[in-house]
This record gives C-alpha cells, structure tokens and sequence, in this order.
C-alpha cells in the first residue's frame, strides 16, 4: 500500500554520472522511513527531488496516486526540516512557525491556534516572541519542525535534523521525534548518515550506496540479515569472511584460510552453492564452549574496555577478528593471549557473493 | 599592550591629516593656518547662509542620490546573476565589473567628457549621475555579491516548502534577510558619489557642480577658510556613514 512512490528515480547533474541511480521506493501512510548511507550516495538528493527542489533526470514520484514529478515544491504539501534549521532571521518564533499558514492563506483565527498548538507540541510555548538567534540549536530545531508540520503535510522530510547538535541532545531529540511522530502521525522520511539514529528511530530503513538502494527493510531485518556486503558493514560492527557453500552438505560453509563451519541449512539451501560472504556480528562471537561447533583460535591483540562492555580485537590466521563481551573482562582475555571463540550456526548470516 | 600602542599610532598616522581640519574649520584666521590664532563659528555661519556654497551642496546630496539609485539597479541583478549562476567567462565578468575601480578616474573623466558631450549631458545632473553611478559599481559589487554568498540558500526552500512561490519568497525571505547589505551597498555608492572630485571636474560644468568641485575651485581662487568647515561636514558625513552601515549589520531588522 503505497502512498509515496518513487518509481525509478535518476538525477545525473553532468549527463554522465548518475548521484541517484535508479531508486523506487514505496513509503506507507504514516511511516517513519530513514534514507541511510554514506555521504555523496545520493539520499540528500533523494530527498531534494520528493520535495521539488531538484528534478529528477528520469523516474516518477507520486502521492497518494497524484504524480509529483514536475510540481513546484510550493505546489507541493510537503513540509521540509533542514540541518541547519533554515529558520527565517528576521522573524520571531511565532512568525516563522505562521509563515506557512500565511503563504497558504489559513483564517487569521485559524493560524494564531495552529501556532499555538505546535509551539506546545514542540515544547516551546514560552519563546514565541524570541528570535531565532535568541534560541539554543535544540530550540531552533524544534521550531523549524513545528514549520514544517503546522500546514499538515503530507510528508515530513527532514535532512539531518540533528546532525549539528551534540550527542546528549541529539539522543533526547530522537526520542522527542519519535513522540512528535506518533503524536502526529504524520509519513516522515529521514535522511541520516548516523546509523544508530536510523536504527533507534525508523520503522523502515533504506540503505543507499553509490546512488542505489542496497536494501529497504526494518532496522532489525537490516542488522541481521543485510542483503549486501555493503550494508553489513555500514551498519554496526561486522566480522567478515570469505566462503564456499557446498549445495549437498547440509549447512556446511568452507571459510577461506579458516576451514569448515557450520551454518543454517535452510539459508544455505536457500542461496544453492558458491561463492558468500559470512557475516558474524562481534556480540555473537562468544568464549568457545563444549556445545558450539564453529570455534576459531584467535590471539587477543587489542582490548577496548568501554565499561559495559569489552571490544577484543583478535587475529585469527591473518583475519582480524572483532569480539563484543558485555561486562567487564575475563582474566583470560588479555593482550597477547591465545583464546578459542565460536558463534552458534544461525549467528552466522549468509551473504551470496557477486 | 605594545600592538595597541603601535594600532593607535597608526591610526594617528592615518587619521592626523584629516582631523586637522576640524579645529581649523573654527578658526578666525583668514587664511589656513595651524595652529588657528582663535576660535569662531563665522566661517560654519559663511556656509550655511552662502548661495554659492548650499547649491552645489544640494547638487552633491542630489546626484549621490542618483548615482546611488543607478548603482543599485545595476549592481542587485548582476550580482544575483554572477553569485547564483555557473556560466562561461565569470571571471571575466568580475572583472568588468571591478574595472571602474582599475582604470585611473582622470582616464575615466577624459572619457566621460567626450562621450556625455556627444549626447549633450556634459553640466547635467544627469550626466554626473551616470559617470558617477558606474563608478560606484565596484564597491557596491563587492559588498552585495559578499552579503549573497552569505546568504543559506535553505532559506528560500524553507520558504517554498511552505507554499510562497518565487515572488512570495523573494518579497518575504530573501529582500529582508539581504536587506542589510543591500543597505550598506547602497550607502557605499553614494558616499562614493557624494565624495568624487575627479570626474566631477571634468564634466559638471557650470550647470552641476558638486561640493568637491567647488572645494577645488575655491582652493584654488581664493583659499576660502570655508573649505575646512566644508571638510569637517563631509568628514563627519563619511564618519556617521559608516557608523549607520556597522549598525546595520550588527543587527538584522526585526520586522518584515
């Protein structure tokens, strides 16, 4: 059930190289989808061309079945949150949040209610004769979001809303974008580079690399079970092997240079044979014991103590090797020492190598 | 404490010769003479009741108008134009612009008499608000492309986004928001007219002349202790100028 769709979405600025290669898409009503990746891999871009300021080179985009494509972003009802707040100087809080009710020429009755409103949706009932200047990043933030949604859009896109705060405000903005969300209920599509803000917030994430989608699922789904390499590295932690599935063995898994392993049948079934890649995520690495079949010698070269939690950076026959332990260290684990982990066989996730 | 002293002694260096003409300006001597034997106001009094000297200040106050005027309209489109666009020859563009400021104004003046002859605007107003409006294009160029390539670009989107179409944006968002250094521009401009005696020389004839033509037409007749009262006036024109362009800047209009 699509209501915005992007159906093939190119933007070339040169004639040569494409900055978005090919992207569809379908957002749900009401959905929280995060455009993720690395900068210059064309999710800014993406999300320019759904608000109008850029036209596609070819694609469509349609909402709620209307075609968008070559409607000026004023045409459109899409509201627009931008990293660096792009809140109007020279207008108070109040003005800036009823600009857009004035544009679209809202009841005068009407707007002063609506500002009101979304001044005390976003906490800031108090500043609404300040100046933008007169505001910490975190305030003017929150006002270029009661802007952005005091029309009612259709959509919410925000590029990087938070990407110029700082980390404890950053995180308690999350979760207030989330509330924001659920209170409105409005589709907003996200655009980040912040991995972990993706994970904690969206209810989709759309992985981009190179002007491609890599993958479109839930964070989880994108966690565990990455449809490429790419986004196995790009989200979290990844320890990454080379390997060979065998169709008849049943789960068995030849890793390069580290012999056999086993791994899920079904999954192994599912890919047939050749050439994957082999994803174990370092908080599955575990001290080997007697139960697990994939165990690996390692010798400890790094410890990285973060309190909670321990990083042990390995080297197993030339493969670096990450291992995530909650707690503190064990006495066996130490610098210099030679230590056996293993990983249970549907910690193990599959990639097909291309 | 040693830079500050060497700033001041500087800024004495720099300031000195023209300070010096504000206690002569209240001097009783007939001629110029420092330091002055005494003090009067006789010679503010001589400017403010002579025919000869209010005209050609009204003629000055009216042409920097002009020139300024012409100087906007030149300046607002191109620099919107060389700031937002790509194009082919940009330097060469910024060049042009820049050249009233590279050619020497005496080269400049011999040029415009020839030319504003032709079309008989030699000792117009006019004419002086034409040479003097092009030669007040670099300095206004200069701050207005720098206020634009200051100017967040989001803020327009920002505008759009919320259903102002181009006109809206531009009246709302982007005139405000410049509106200071369009302001300090345009105050340049005319100060740069307001204060220009070389072209002035040459082409504002009888039928225009400016305060600065006038001041070198009296130095040179009668050495007129007025001129240092005239003097002091465009000094502190000058000073108050970019006192009110500091302000400007400091603090961007609080209303639409």
């Amino acid at each position: 059930m699509a209501y915005l769709r992007l159906a093939g979405l190119v933007k070339s600025y040169d004639g040569r190289v494409n900055a978005v290669d090919d992207v569809s898409l379908d957002i749900a009503r009401g959905e929280f989808l995060t455009l993720l990746g690395p900068s210059g891999s064309g999710k800014t871009t993406t999300l320019m061309m759904i608000a109008g300021f850029e036209e596609p080179t070819r694609g469509a985009i349609e909402l709620a079945g209307e075609d968008l494509t070559r409607r000026k972003p004023y045409e459109r009802n899409i509201g627009v949150v931008f990293q660096n707040y792009a809140l109007f100087p020279h207008m108070t809080v109040a003005r800036n949040v009823a600009f857009p009710l004035r544009m679209r020429r809202f009841p005068r009755a009407q707007q002063a209610m609506r500002v009101g409103q979304m001044l005390r949706l976003v906490g800031l009932a108090d500043y609404a004769d300040r100046y933008p200047r007169e505001l910490s990043g975190g305030q003017q933030q929150r006002v270029a979001l009661a802007r952005g949604l005091v029309f009612n859009p259709d959509v919410l896109l925000l590029d990087e809303p938070l990407g110029a705060l700082d980390k404890s405000l950053r995180e308690q903005m999350q979760v207030e974008l989330k509330r924001i969300h659920r209170e409105v209920g409005v589709t907003m599509v996200y655009v980040t580079h912040d991995q972990t803000e993706a994970m904690t917030m969206s209810d989709r994430i759309a992985v981009f690399n190179r002007g491609r989608l890599e993958q479109v699922a839930p964070p989880l789904e994108v966690y565990h079970r990455p449809r490429t390499r790419f986004v196995g590295e790009f989200i979290g932690d990844s320890n990454f092997f080379r390997g060979t599935v065998d169709p008849a063995s049943g789960g068995r898994v030849e890793l390069d240079g580290l012999g056999l392993i086993q791994a899920d049948p079904e999954a192994c079934r599912r890919i047939g044979g050749g050439l994957v890649d082999v994803l174990v995520r370092p908080e599955r690495l575990q001290l080997a014991g007697p139960a697990l079949p994939n165990t690996i010698s390692m010798k400890i070269a790094v410890i990285v103590n973060y309190g909670d939690s321990v990083l042990v950076i390995g080297d197993a026959g030339g493969h670096p090797i990450r291992m995530r332990m909650a707690g503190a260290p064990l006495d066996a684990v130490r610098e210099g020492a030679t230590v056996t982990v293993a990983w249970s066989p549907t910690d193990a996730h599959l990639i097909p190598h291309v | 404490m040693a830079p500050l002293i060497l700033a001041f002694l500087a800024a004495l260096f720099l300031l000195a010769p023209i300070l010096i003409v504000v206690p002569m300006s209240f001097s009783t001597a007939i001629s110029f003479q420092f330091p002055p034997p005494a003090y009067w106001l006789g010679y503010y009094r001589k400017f403010f009741t002579s025919e000869a000297w209010l005209e050609p200040a009204l003629n000055s106050f009216v042409i920097a108008l002009g020139a300024m005027a012409l100087t906007m309209l030149l300046v607002v489109p191109a620099a919107f134009g060389y700031v937002r666009y790509r194009f082919r020859g940009k330097s060469v563009v910024n060049l042009l612009m820049m050249s009233p400021l590279i050619v020497p104004h005496v080269v400049s003046a011999l040029a415009y008499y020839g030319f504003l002859g032709r079309l008989k605007l030699a000792g117009t107003h006019l004419g002086v608000i034409v040479a003097h409006g092009v030669l007040a294009v670099p300095v206004a160029f200069l701050v207005i492309t720098a206020t634009l390539k200051g100017f967040d670009r989001n803020l327009e989107r920002a505008a759009m986004s919320a259903g102002a179409g181009p006109l809206r944006t531009f009246v709302h968002v982007t005139l405000p928001v410049l509106r200071p250094g369009m302001l300090v521009g345009a105050l340049f401009a005319f100060l740069s007219s307001f204060n220009e005696a070389v072209v002035a020389l040459f082409i504002a004839g009888r039928g225009a002349v400016t305060l600065p033509k006038k001041m070198y037409e009296s130095i040179r007749l009668e050495s007129d202790p007025v001129i240092a009262v005239v003097s002091t006036l465009l000094v502190s024109a000058v000073v108050l100028g970019v006192l009110a362009s500091l302000l400007v800047r400091r603090r961007p209009s609080p209303n639409v």
